[in-house]
């Protein structure tokens, strides 16, 4: 993971800063003295709650600010750190509040629920509360396991629905309510945080789609499990994707148009044609072999932040670990240095999972780069991918910039042995993904 | 959403087709103007939906010593 930039600093401050002010207005929006019981932590824990569910919602706008200067999967790890949160403190809110009510009117708890149920706005902040922990209860783990990709992300754009009903109870709630400026400002930052996503999320993508006319023109089968899609369109340099960069890809087809798969391009792209190659990796990914020439295909993007910009030193080490070569491949042929300095170490378990194999031979031949490929057991020594063998394979290491694209356990195995040995953390770049 | 609503393209003759051809410029401006009415909507939204909250909260049943709030 790279430090943290300017922009991501900032906006970590900004946002710090905000939730602060938010839990600060619930502690003192009822009046002083303030006392511990039931009724603060529902302020407390709801104005907490309605703040961090607008930074959710901004953080998964996919503005281009955001994406550059935070990094898509820097961006995802804070959602999936802070979305739980809200969930738990949205809970916490409801329950506290129940609480109170009943310790307020001095009635059962069964008999609060009843009374709130029946207050203006709190029978649709509770079927946002109840989608939210819907969501989040296919979001853990285990039952994460169990769905299919497809189901997991239709259910979570169901978030937006959640996240809107709630919203007329919180310009009411005790905390904003009475202070003008702050109810304005409570219903700037969502209605803004809409915004974004209505621009970034929906437009840009329809316009691209328009101005782009992308369509898939061949799909080649690369192996059992592995095919690449090559897709042709118009204007495609204005897109200003780069080698090493992904697209949010959603093919209109009756059984695919429902999910975006995030997808490397596998070839520096040109401005006629994109190209990405896809590992199945369930029956989502699966269906993605049987989309035939013609599809429209609804492109968000590019992302990402692992391009050959990034590179300061003289020499580039890319490492892939499966699927991963797929941005890798595309940067071993656009990478700006002469290929005596370019080496790609790309690990798999077996012969048949190298993918694009003599795509790589092929570039390594033209451009003098180097190829080393890793296959077989992770057991075996000439397996080793800790940094002493990789300083091995390539000379000075830390005249190396290093790009890394693998599954997380061994991309999590490289980047822990690369900063136990001392390489310098601005010098690996990494894109990791997850279903 | 049908394959064959999907695929319009193919079955509209190309005459029949809108034809538009846009510069990069000006398809940058359309798109700022776009992202700037979009937040202007979205600033005059916000300011009128803070202005008409309410003023009085209706969860709250008795201020500071037993507020509860749902």
């Amino acid at each position: 993971m790279r430090p943290l930039g300017h922009t991501a600093t900032t906006l970590l401050v900004l946002v710090y800063l905000g939730a602060a002010l938010a839990v600060l207005q619930g502690f003192f929006g009822a009046g002083l003295p303030v006392r511990l019981n039931a009724s603060l932590v529902a302020q407390v824990s709801g104005m907490a709650a309605g703040y961090g569910a607008a930074v959710m919602l901004i953080s998964m706008s996919r503005a281009p600010w955001l994406e550059r200067g935070v990094g898509a999967h820097r961006l995802a790890r804070w959602h999936a750190s802070g979305a739980p949160l809200v969930i738990i403190l949205t809970t916490a809110h409801a329950g506290a509040a129940i609480v109170a009510w009943a310790q307020a009117k001095s009635i059962g708890l069964l008999s609060a629920t009843d009374d709130v149920l029946s207050l203006p706005g709190l029978i649709t902040a509770s079927i946002g509360t109840v989608i939210l922990l819907l969501i989040g209860v296919a979001s853990l783990r285990v039952v994460r396991r169990r769905i299919s990709y497809e189901r997991w992300h239709l259910l979570h754009l169901l978030t937006y629905l959640a996240v809107g009903l709630g919203f007329a109870h919180q310009l009411a709630g005790p905390d904003l309510v009475g202070r003008r400026w702050l109810q304005v400002a409570w219903a700037l930052l969502y209605c803004y945080a809409f915004a974004l996503v209505l621009r970034w999320r929906v437009l840009q993508p329809a316009f691209q789609l328009w101005r782009h006319r992308l369509r898939v023109e061949d799909v080649r089968q690369e192996s059992k499990d592995v095919t690449s899609v090559l897709m042709s369109g118009q204007h495609l340099d204005e897109l200003r994707a780069e080698p090493g960069q992904f697209f949010r890809w959603r093919f209109l087809t009756r059984e695919t148009w429902r999910s975006a798969y995030p997808f490397s391009l596998s070839a520096p792209p040109t401005p006629r044609r994109l190209r990405i190659t896809i590992k199945a990796n369930g029956d989502g990914t699966r269906r993605l072999f049987d989309i035939t020439s013609g599809t429209l295909v609804f492109a968000e993007g590019p992302y990402g932040v692992l391009t050959r910009r990034r590179r300061r030193r003289p020499r580039v080490l890319l490492i892939a670990g499966g699927v991963g070569i797929t941005p890798m491949r595309s940067l071993f042929e656009a990478i700006d240095l002469p290929g005596k300095d370019v080496t790609l170490v790309y690990r798999a378990s077996r012969e048949q999972d190298l993918v694009l194999r003599h795509e790589l031979d092929e570039i390594a031949e033209r451009s003098g780069s180097r190829v080393v490929y890793l296959v077989g057991p992770t057991s075996d020594a000439a397996n080793d991918m800790s940094a002493h063998a990789l300083n091995r394979i390539v000379g000075d290491l830390s005249a190396h910039d290093v790009y890394l694209c693998a599954s997380p356990r061994l991309a999590s195995r490289v980047r822990d042995s690369l900063m136990d040995d001392g390489f310098p953390r601005h010098q690996l770049h990494e894109e990791r993904f997850t279903f | 959403m049908s394959d064959a609503a999907l695929d319009y393209r193919r079955r509209i003759p190309r005459i029949v087709r809108p034809s538009v051809t846009a510069s990069p410029p000006l398809i940058r401006w359309t798109l700022r103007i776009v992202t700037l009415t979009l937040f202007g909507v979205a600033t005059a939204i916000g300011v009128n939906l803070g202005i008409g909250a309410p003023e009085i909260s209706p969860t709250s049943v008795v201020h500071h010593d037993h507020v509860a709030s749902p």
